[in-house]
């Protein structure tokens, strides 16, 4: 064997199975998806088809449920994004001062993370029943209104970002936390000897310090809730009035119940389109050098 | 370690398609071996383990499989399954179904099945439900109706007798009065609820075969075929083609506004559902089917109850269609599989089910010799069926529908504007039935 | 008094912050060991009974075992998950071998490849890989559920930064000592990373075990069932829940990721931190 051929036999061996199956389970799908949404078809029975060429693109643009489904699905993530920073932050604060079980508190609030997405739905489920919910048991106890939650339609929604802002906001809060002790000590230090109180040693040393932390964590808390599906499968069935209707759950809704397979394919291009749009975005935030 | 890896690898995949095969090895009883036949069914629904078990000690070399799902993701499932490769070699599925997975090749027609005179035994909705393009898919294990069951011992305090003649039954208007009446407590602190929560579909308010019929009692058959009064009735057109101007008439909302004034102005009802309301004494009156009289005799709930013809408005109605069974036109068993609907479907295993469910028989030989279809209260629902059922609306793409409709209606229930709503569901689900 | 006022506040802080995450988890667990009606009860008012059962049965989980599979799921996502994590590690350590440590042209294009899928939403994906899945003869196995994922770009990311770091001194020794690409990968690059090798299989397990999407699409049969499928089955879709009994299922898929987490806490919050570091 000649060293060359035993040099390209290496990369074979070695890069090639990662991209085969790469190319197998990602692109070939991909290209699929794209194909797809050009025919207007039925799972029950795939192979009868038309072609429709754009039209399935035209119709999700046109139609004010999918446009919902995307809206839902952008102001989801933003209520996460919006509530999961300053609370996971506010816990990373207090748990950054002297704390005896700082690691159990620690632990306890990370508990969320490792717990799949189908038990905290199922959990908050019952959480949230209007009739025999804990919450609303506990609401009760302390002279407060029952509340309707997943069955009205101003409330769904916000109800949802709650379990998530309670799911993530450990994963957040070590974020932080490792971003807090990454803070060299005689920074602080120096503020403090310069007369600055807590509150301004907060604004003015620790938070700019965070902020490459903080875009990381909205980065993922981003991709976290536009994944969001198990909520609208389990506990709300996209409704009411389609204000939990998050895309993943549209698309499979389109695919599987409503046998619109074709439109669904359309709606998962414009989605990864989308959500590919953003994460450069935010990757490109990311990337920018912050100069403390 | 990376060659325990390998060897993982390797084992997790050539041992999964060899798990596949449907027959075991021969035996000395079963020389071709034991068959499996699988079943995709919902969960607490025939095929029973009773019928299973009659059916397999008379044919001793075939086991049944059963795959349960609950009701409300069956539907979704079977979609799933029929564009599988390996689907089952059963489904029990909703009757109304039938002209959807007909229509898309999914179930075989066993008219080359049915024995001579089979055809003329089945009672004529189900005969109706089963049977697209003139062929036949299923004979059907039971036919459905809803009607009001209630607790007895809370009305009769209050002087309170429901009517137990079809022809003095309640309107809505003397219903919801009596609920009203029965209830205990309000707003957050409600002990008896007067009308239990739904049960059906979703476990949530909407279900198109309970709550779909506040919609069709505004309507009227009778009435000229261009008429709302009519379409209201029928919420589709006749080819199954159209919802537009069938689903969303003027008295169509109508229905939808009594349905959803249950539950915010009446308050008579809960949107959320509280597993076995009735039978925990958590409200006075139920809608369901006949087959929830089964679980009442069986297990004493500590009250006496009774059953009323299910109220209306402008016309009484109820849905017929039930669950059946039917062979997947991909089963690589159908001569088997074809028996074992036949099999279940009639004579004594069926007879035994409909007897200990308490459900309407579909076979009209087995109606007449079930003595309590004729007796208080269980007469209720099979009058109903026979002077009051329709089917629900006839559509090749009737599963859609159904889906949308609910969805609408749940929707409707929990505040949002009837109009508004309908006309949603009607444009969501033109471009459906119009393919 | 100025002592105690901060710390007084501070254990009030303790104590909601434990309520309200650990309070989910003891109704939970709690309940599962109640029949239905007590759930109800203890809830009307709230008190110490809603926390602890007063007479616990175990009826509940031998209903899940006996009647509903629960046994076979757990194995069944056990299986799955060993095997995505298997195939992770030694997919990705392969790859990040070959494009830290073999020049090679292309290398560059083979990258931007890999990087391009970082960013697709899975979601996005699910009707066309579980056509093209059901094509290869894959619906409905075990094999289709965790064999789409294992070449994870990200787990390529993180093996690939940690190869980078590790001093190509190193191999290059061991070059001279004549030593081939595998041996080098095998016995020199592979143990210096096995920190990182940890804490990639440990993310891997979890996203497998609590994955939901893709196996409810793929999986049909109960033979097949995985204990995600299992508990969202018996939720509020479909039908009136058995409360005690869907928060027994709870407490079963839960539990095992759980002690994993409290034993291997470490690796954890250290995978996090890493990705959290490096960006």
């Amino acid at each position: 064997m000649t060293r060359a051929l035993r040099h390209w036999a290496a990369v074979i061996a070695f890069v090639g199975p990662f991209l085969f199956m790469l190319l197998m389970f990602q692109y070939v799908p991909v290209a699929r998806m794209l194909w797809d949404s050009l025919w207007d078809f039925a799972l029950l029975n795939p192979d009868k088809r038309t072609f429709v060429g754009l039209g399935n693109y035209l119709d999700l643009f046109d139609d004010p449920d999918r446009r919902q489904a995307f809206l839902v699905t952008f102001g989801f993530a933003a209520g996460v994004v919006l509530t999961v920073i300053p609370v996971s932050f506010l816990v990373a604060v207090y748990l950054n001062g002297t704390l005896p079980a700082r690691a159990i508190v620690r632990a306890v609030v990370f508990l969320p993370v490792v717990t799949s997405a189908v038990v905290i739905a199922t959990m908050w489920t019952f959480l949230l029943d209007p009739n025999n919910g804990l919450i609303n048991g506990a609401l009760v106890i302390l002279g407060l209104p029952k509340l309707a939650f997943l069955t009205s339609k101003a409330q769904a929604l916000p109800s949802v970002i709650g379990m998530m802002l309670w799911q993530q906001t450990g994963f957040a809060t070590v974020l932080f936390l490792s971003g807090l002790q990454g803070i060299p000590r005689d920074l602080e230090d120096a503020a403090r000897v310069d007369g600055c109180s807590a509150l301004q040693r907060l604004r003015h040393v620790v938070i700019p310090l965070l902020s490459r932390t903080t875009v990381f964590i909205v980065v993922i808390m981003t991709v976290f809730s536009l994944q969001a599906f198990a909520p609208a499968l389990i506990m709300t069935s996209g409704g009411p009035e389609g204000t939990t209707n998050f895309v993943a759950f549209d698309i499979y809704q389109l695919a599987f119940s409503l046998q619109q397979p074709g439109l669904a394919s359309a709606v998962s291009a414009v989605f990864m389109a989308v959500v590919m749009g953003i994460s450069l975005v935010q990757m490109r935030l990311l990337r920018t050098r912050w100069t403390y | 370690m990376l060659r325990f890896a390998t060897a993982l690898l390797a084992t997790a995949l050539f041992a999964a398609p060899a798990l596949a095969g449907d027959r075991s090895a021969p035996t000395a009883d079963c020389p071709q071996g034991v068959l499996t036949l699988s079943v995709l069914k919902p969960l607490n629904n025939p095929p029973t383990p009773a019928m299973i078990s009659a059916w397999e000690s008379g044919n001793k070399c075939i086991k049944i499989a059963l795959n349960e799902v609950p009701f409300g993701q069956l539907a979704d499932k079977i979609s799933v399954l029929a564009a599988a490769t390996n689907p089952p070699d059963l489904l029990m599925f909703d009757g109304p179904n039938t002209q959807t997975y007909a229509a898309a090749g999914i179930l075989l027609p066993l008219d080359k099945y049915f024995p001579a005179g089979l055809k003329d035994d089945i009672v004529a909705p189900t005969l109706a439900e089963h049977t697209y393009e003139g062929k036949i898919y299923s004979p059907g294990t039971q036919q459905a109706s809803l009607a009001l069951y209630y607790n007895a011992d809370m009305l009769a305090p209050l002087g309170i007798t429901p009517p137990k003649d079809l022809d003095k039954a309640w309107t809505w208007a003397q219903a919801i009065e009596a609920m009203k009446k029965c209830q205990k407590g309000e707003g957050d602190n409600v002990s008896v609820w007067g009308l239990a929560p739904s049960r059906f579909g979703n476990a949530t308010p909407g279900f198109v075969f309970r709550d779909f019929l506040f919609v069709r009692t505004f309507g009227d058959p009778k009435a000229p075929p261009e008429s709302s009064l009519y379409k209201t009735y029928w919420g589709i057109s006749p080819d199954g083609k159209t919802a537009q101007g069938w689903l969303n008439t003027p008295e169509a909302v109508e229905g939808a506004k009594l349905f959803a004034d249950l539950f915010n102005v009446h308050k008579i009802t809960p949107k959320a559902g509280i597993p076995n309301a009735f039978q925990d004494k958590k409200a006075c009156f139920t809608i369901d089917v006949s087959y929830f009289a089964a679980g009442l005799v069986n297990n004493d709930p500590g009250f006496k109850w009774g059953v009323t013809p299910l109220p209306y408005v402008r016309t009484p109605v109820v849905h017929t269609g039930s669950l059946t069974l039917g062979v997947t036109a991909k089963s690589t068993n159908p001569d088997e599989a074809a028996k074992f609907v036949i099999d279940v479907s009639t004579g004594k295993i069926a007879e035994d089910y409909n007897r200990a469910a308490r459900a309407l028989p579909a076979m009209k030989s087995i109606g007449a010799r079930i003595e309590w279809l004729k007796e208080y209260p269980l007469n209720i629902f099979q009058e109903e069926v026979e002077k009051w059922g329709h089917p629900r609306p006839p559509s090749a793409h009737f599963a859609q529908y159904d889906k949308i409709v609910s969805d609408a209606l749940r929707d409707i229930a929990y505040g949002a504007d009837a109009k508004t709503r309908l006309d949603a569901a009607a444009r969501a689900v033109q471009p459906l039935l119009a393919r | 008094m100025k002592r105690i006022l901060p710390l007084l506040g501070a254990a009030v802080i303790l104590v909601v912050i434990l309520t309200i995450f650990l309070g989910p988890y003891a109704w939970i667990v709690a309940s599962s060991f109640k029949p239905q009606f007590a759930i109800f009860r203890d809830l009307n008012p709230i008190s110490w009974g809603t926390f602890i059962p007063a007479n616990p049965t175990i009826e509940n989980f031998i209903h899940l075992f006996a009647n509903r599979g629960v046994g076979r799921a757990l194995i069944n996502s056990a299986i799955v998950s060993s095997c995505q994590v298997l195939g992770t590690l030694f997919l990705c350590s392969m790859a990040a071998y070959g494009l830290t440590r073999i020049r090679f042209k292309g290398a560059g294009i083979v990258f931007g490849i890999v990087l391009m899928t970082f960013l697709l939403p899975i979601e996005s994906l699910m009707v066309p890989l579980f056509m093209h899945v059901s094509k290869l003869g894959m619906q409905d196995t075990l094999v289709g559920v965790f064999i789409p994922w294992i070449a994870s770009p990200f787990g390529l990311f993180m093996l690939r930064q940690a190869f980078e770091d590790l001093p190509r001194e190193l191999d290059e020794a061991a070059t001279i000592d004549g030593a081939g690409h595998w041996r080098i990968f095998w016995s020199i690059v592979l143990p210096n990373v096995r920190t990182t090798l940890a804490t990639l299989a440990l993310v891997t397990f979890l996203f497998s075990w609590n994955a939901f999407l893709w196996p409810l699409v793929i999986i049909q049969s109960p033979k097949n069932q995985l204990i995600q499928l299992a508990i969202a089955q018996s939720v509020a879709i479909g039908q009136l829940p058995n409360w005690g009994e869907t928060f027994a299922g709870a407490t079963i898929a839960t539990i095992p990721l759980i002690v994993l987490f409290l034993f291997l806490q470490r690796y954890f919050v250290r995978g996090i931190a890493l990705t959290g570091v490096k960006g």
